[in-house]
């Protein structure tokens, strides 16, 4: 579980930095083409919105399994270590619910309606089931990481 | 709005927070639970779903990461460093010179990379110990500090302004980005005054020396980085970039002006790309689950419900902006200041819009309001961060904290209370019409 881990968690980094990186490129490009050239390019607008998603909800997941989003440890830092571990599993537990709820289940349906629907995006002409198929997959890397970090 | 959905949305938020849930999560969690009894099951989860995606397919939003990202680069690349010299020219002789310089550091620093939490810990490490070195309590420094990074929320370019743009239905960013201006500085110069007033009761005297020769030496050896701002509000306000192109063409500046300085390496690069990609994810989820929260609250005709609530408490202007006012007061101080502008914007705007109040004026208050609730525990995230940098307890920092709260708070009554200090630069720039 560990080993395995440590290479989802390398893989990821790779994918935000590259996701980042093109979202800074695609945006550089856009000025380049509508102050350079006779013809604005379309699809940078879209390409830059759905790379956003993904690196936002795919970090989010990454942060998660880091332990870095915000949260007040007020209560955690007055409590002894046995009271204090069982909280920090509870919380780990209601995240593995609602990710499997909301952002596995939830997440999976929206990408399935959208397939169904055969929803394409204007310029790209791109499926909108895969935009969306990163909540299911975070979801699932959140769960994944809760149970590696606090449910041993 | 039935009260037992508020209930249910306000209970299951403070209990998620106080057992530890990440703030993001909580939001999220609260509202599904909200929702859940009012639409069927699958369909409320997969709207909650949607709702953290489709919140994010905004290109304004873009600009957030991208400021993000050229404010790291800024602090490893030496272009922060600089910043802090030129201003150490400037006003590092006067007493209590080096909380001065903190000051105008983050407002400088705010000004560029648009992040509280950042220009907190840059400056947090770079000033806090020669503050030290010259017999200055830490706490002090790092009341100071809290406070001072703050401002740069409020002065452009500001990841915050943005989020408001787009939580109030396309008020212009560069409208606001000029309205934030004045505010600003105006703010800044009520800290530095009170910093000055504690300097020389408390008796700490400056080593700082300067000189006009000096003051122009470093401000030569900072030009490159402060044409930046003029090439970023430049280009926005003369409409020739929007936001998020000139957040691009500040991640482009930036790193080719830390080549130049040969402060990063090549490979440093991708380690700042991710540590950008970091934050900016908590950023990111901190809006997509706080719109998702936004979008219950409006489902549930909460907002109405408030305003008919409000109007009806009274007709006055003044007594409903001092309500608003002491209400957000009061909610900075439990939430995160993101969520905040996201959920609260879409309540009080149209509320603030039928009485007679400009929104870019709206948005200028509503930041500085929060930006006091940053500085308070429990949920302060610049207070924790500049806390954490220098090394003190919030006990010890809150008693330096409080007069330079007051400055702020002072600051807060004089922007509701005189339109025009908002919305001066945005008139003269034909940004506004009124």
């Amino acid at each position: 579980m560990k080993k395995l881990r440590i290479k989802i968690d390398l893989f990821i980094e790779k994918v935000l930095v590259l996701i980042l990186s093109a979202m800074v490129l695609n945006v550089l490009y856009q000025i380049f083409t509508r102050y350079f050239t006779s013809n604005p390019s379309s699809f940078t607008d879209e390409l830059s919105r759905f790379l956003m998603i993904w690196l936002g909800v795919l970090g989010a997941a990454y942060v998660s399994g880091k332990k870095k989003h915000v949260s007040i440890n007020l209560l955690q830092s007055k409590l002894g270590n046995k009271l204090r571990k069982n909280i920090e599993k509870l919380v780990s537990i209601i995240l593995i619910i609602f990710s499997f709820n909301v952002l596995v289940l939830g997440g999976f349906n929206l990408v399935y309606i959208t397939f169904v629907l055969d929803q394409y995006s204007p310029s790209l002409n791109l499926s909108m089931s895969i935009v969306y198929s990163v909540i299911p997959l975070s979801g699932i890397l959140i769960i994944f990481y809760e149970m590696c970090n606090n449910l041993k | 709005m039935e009260i037992l959905t508020v209930l249910i949305l306000i209970i299951s938020f403070f209990v998620l927070t106080f057992i530890g849930t990440p703030i993001a999560w909580g939001i999220a969690i609260s509202s599904t639970l909200t929702i859940i009894f009012s639409i069927p099951f699958l369909p409320s989860l997969t709207t909650i779903a949607q709702q953290m995606a489709t919140s994010l397919d905004s290109f304004s939003l873009i600009a957030i990461p991208f400021f993000i990202l050229s404010g790291k680069i800024m602090t490893y690349g030496g272009i922060a460093k600089r910043l802090i010299d030129f201003a150490k020219s400037i006003i590092g002789a006067l007493p209590g010179g080096l909380a001065l310089i903190n000051i105008v550091s983050s407002m400088l620093m705010g000004a560029i990379a648009g992040s509280a939490m950042a220009s907190a810990s840059a400056m947090g490490s770079i000033i806090g110990p020669e503050m030290e070195k010259e017999g200055y309590p830490k706490e002090y420094g790092a009341a100071v500090n809290i406070t001072s990074a703050t401002i740069g929320l409020v002065i452009p370019p500001s990841n915050i302004l943005i989020v408001y743009s787009l939580a109030s239905g396309g008020v212009s960013v560069a409208a606001l980005f000029l309205a934030g201006y004045i505010p600003g500085i105006l703010t800044g110069i009520f800290l530095m005054i009170v910093s000055i007033f504690i300097a020389k009761t408390k008796g700490y005297k400056s080593t700082v020396k300067t000189s006009l020769l000096l003051i122009f030496r470093k401000f030569v050896i900072a030009f490159p980085s402060l044409f930046l701002l003029f090439i970023i509000i430049g280009g926005i306000v003369s409409g020739f970039f929007t936001a998020t192109e000139a957040s691009g063409i500040a991640v482009l500046y930036t790193f080719l002006l830390a080549f130049i300085y040969k402060e990063i390496k090549f490979n440093d690069f991708s380690k700042i790309l991710l540590e950008a990609s970091i934050t900016s994810s908590i950023v990111m989820l901190l809006i997509a689950t706080s719109m998702s929260m936004s979008w219950v609250i409006s489902f549930e005709n909460i907002p109405q419900e408030l305003s008919n609530f409000l109007v009806n408490l009274s007709d006055n202007k003044l007594v409903i902006l001092i309500i608003i006012n002491l209400f957000i007061l009061f909610v900075g101080i439990f939430m995160d200041i993101t969520p905040a502008v996201l959920i609260f914007t879409p309540i009080f705007l149209p509320i603030v819009e039928s009485i007679g109040i400009n929104p870019i004026q709206f948005g200028i208050m509503l930041v500085l309001n929060l930006c006091i609730g940053l500085c308070t525990p429990p949920v302060g995230s610049v207070l924790f961060v500049g806390v954490g940098v220098a090394g003190t307890t919030i006990e010890k920092v809150f008693k330096p904290l409080f007069p330079l709260l007051i400055s702020m708070i002072f600051s807060l009554f004089l922007i509701t209370f005189f339109p025009k200090i908002t919305l001066w630069l945005p008139e003269i720039f034909n940004l506004y019409n009124p």
